[in-house]
């Protein structure tokens, strides 16, 4: 049993490894949670996640920048690659499926892989359906995999316009599906208009969007715990 | 006043009657590519399809300029990608790059880039649309800034992560579509374009930091606008409150920005000697708002100190006819008093 100052210590190394975008250190320090029996859903969250959060606190504070999330994210996943195998399903607290990917006619997912990232760290089962997706497509996935969160993403003003079919689709085969809309040209307003459950910007605020839901559910899973 | 004139005074910071109405960014609408009997999608296929779309756009709804291509492919499907026009939707679904290069050095530039994949219907299309109106109407076009059009031909995550890891590889690649940029700007103009834009909307704060602005990007802007023939428009859409003053160093004739952009400190930030263009958003404003509202919008880029009042992006063509109607009713009647760097006959 590890003592909580060594466990501690080794969340921080993680946290800190994906702060400073240092994979190699992420990596070390996943061996080391390992090797001294943390629990591996424990370093995911409150190592990489935590560290993930933080990342998303210095982009909304403009000291980071898209290319620093991208490389923490790289950093991070090197840490969940070696982590996630070891992780038991009772540990997580949270079964859920999500399906997600980028609108017809849309080819950016930065923001769409970050989110996907944030879902995967919390233990949801993503359904990636990739960029340029044929609107049918998002609901054919939904109906097939029965998840509960679909998330859609769009860059360009001119690729908005499909999530709104998207959205009318589900809901009409399904009204309790919920459905998150994220990308640039969104504006919370248009989000609604559109029938949405949720929204994010860009790819720094859909990260911060997923952290809190991930944030949640870390408070869901001690609160189950407890 | 003839729009070409206004326009082109306006560049020059010169008299004119009125504000023009016309943009740098895409102007095509739906009205009007119905009214040719053509797809969305057929638009970006034939000189003639952009030709007859852009004329018919300007004519139906009496704007003081035309501007092609409509779409970000042009130059990427030249290069040697493959894209997609989705030729048979019935959609609006603009063109698109399926896969991208990893590595920049895969990017090879052909020598007679400007023969190969719809670069000739583009330069069909400017030369027809002069042929008929060139007297007439200002005809602008535009690229893409060399960091996107990287973007438009590296996988995006890469490009933005070699950036901060691999700087001299991306380094090399952006010098090499400087230089094809401005080899594309000045046949532009060469062909009868009266002005043109230079698109570089993935490098606003929202995406890259202010210092990697200033020590990849500006040095490249510069050098194109400095090539380039005026008048030219420098264009950035998301974040730019925080190198609003770094693009001005690099030799625009104008400044555009998007709805991100405050406006009305812009204008206080570089004086009323720079000719700003913006800043409304298209989408909301000429699709969704209610009509009566699209008013108060155009008056606050006005108010805040726009030469001339820009979508901050292309106008999705499924636009409101009465939000088009009523963005160009507002300019005529708020558009006759003088704006910061442009004064009135």
């Amino acid at each position: 049993m590890v003592s909580e100052d060594k466990r501690q210590e080794i969340l921080n190394k993680l946290k800190e490894g994906v702060v400073n975008l240092d994979e190699e250190r992420v990596k070390k320090a996943s061996h080391e949670a390992l090797d001294n029996g943390l629990h591996a859903y424990d370093a995911i969250m409150n190592g990489l996640a935590a560290g993930m959060e933080k990342v998303g606190e210095l982009y909304d504070r403009q000291e980071y920048f898209v290319p620093e999330m991208l490389i923490a994210a790289d950093a991070l996943y090197a840490g969940l690659d070696i982590l996630k195998p070891h992780v038991k399903q009772e540990d997580t607290g949270v079964k859920g499926q999500v399906v997600i990917g980028t609108v017809q006619g849309d080819v950016h997912d930065i923001g769409k892989n970050l989110v996907k990232m944030m879902f995967e760290i919390g233990g949801f089962t993503v359904h990636d359906l990739g960029r340029d997706v044929p609107l049918e497509k998002f609901v054919e996935e939904q109906i097939k995999t029965d998840a509960e969160i679909v998330a859609l993403s769009a860059m360009m003003t001119t690729t908005m316009m499909g999530m709104k079919k998207v959205v009318q689709m589900i809901k009409e085969k399904n009204p309790h599906v919920k459905i998150m809309l994220g990308g640039a040209p969104l504006t919370r307003d248009v989000a609604a208009l559109f029938g949405a459950d949720g929204y994010a910007e860009s790819a720094g605020n859909a990260l911060q969007e997923a952290i809190k839901m991930i944030a949640q559910l870390r408070k869901l899973g001690e609160s189950r715990k407890g | 006043m003839i729009p070409k004139e206004r326009v082109m005074k306006l560049f020059k910071k010169e008299p004119i009657d009125r504000m023009p109405v016309f943009s740098g960014q895409g102007m095509v609408v739906l009205p009007a590519i119905a009214a040719c009997g053509l797809r969305f999608p057929e638009i970006h296929l034939t000189a003639e399809n952009m030709a007859d779309t852009a004329l018919k756009t300007a004519e139906m709804f009496g704007f003081d300029g035309i501007v092609v291509p409509y779409d970000m492919c042009t130059i990427p499907e030249a290069v040697g990608l493959e894209i997609s026009l989705y030729q048979e939707s019935q959609e609006i679904l603009y063109p698109t790059i399926p896969y991208k290069w990893k590595t920049p050095e895969e990017v090879v530039i052909p020598e007679d880039i400007l023969q190969k994949g719809r670069m000739p219907v583009v330069s069909k299309a400017i030369q027809m649309i002069k042929g008929k109106v060139g007297d007439r109407l200002a005809l602008g076009s535009w690229t893409l800034g060399p960091f996107t059009l990287a973007g438009q031909l590296l996988e995006l995550d890469i490009l933005l992560k070699m950036t901060m890891k691999e700087r001299a590889r991306i380094e090399g690649l952006l010098d090499r579509l400087t230089d094809l940029i401005i080899r594309v700007g000045n046949l532009y103009f060469d062909l009868g374009v009266d002005f043109m834009s230079l698109r570089e909307m993935g490098t606003g704060t929202d995406i890259l930091s202010p210092r990697v602005f200033k020590s990849v990007i500006q040095p490249r802007l510069i050098r194109i606008l400095q090539a380039w023939r005026s008048p030219k428009v420098l264009h950035i859409c998301g974040a730019t409150d925080l190198i609003i003053e770094m693009m001005n160093e690099c030799g625009a004739d104008a400044i555009s920005v998007d709805q991100k952009n405050h406006l009305d400190q812009t204008r206080k930030k570089l004086g009323n000697g720079v000719v700003l263009l913006g800043n409304f958003d298209p989408y909301n404003t000429l699709c969704v708002a209610e009509p009566e509202t699209v008013e108060g919008i155009i008056k606050t880029c006005i108010d805040a100190g726009a030469d001339a009042v820009w979508p901050g992006c292309d106008i999705w063509p499924a636009v409101k006819e009465e939000n088009l109607k009523a963005y160009i009713d507002t300019i005529m009647k708020y558009g006759r008093f003088p704006t910061p760097a442009v004064g009135r006959i």
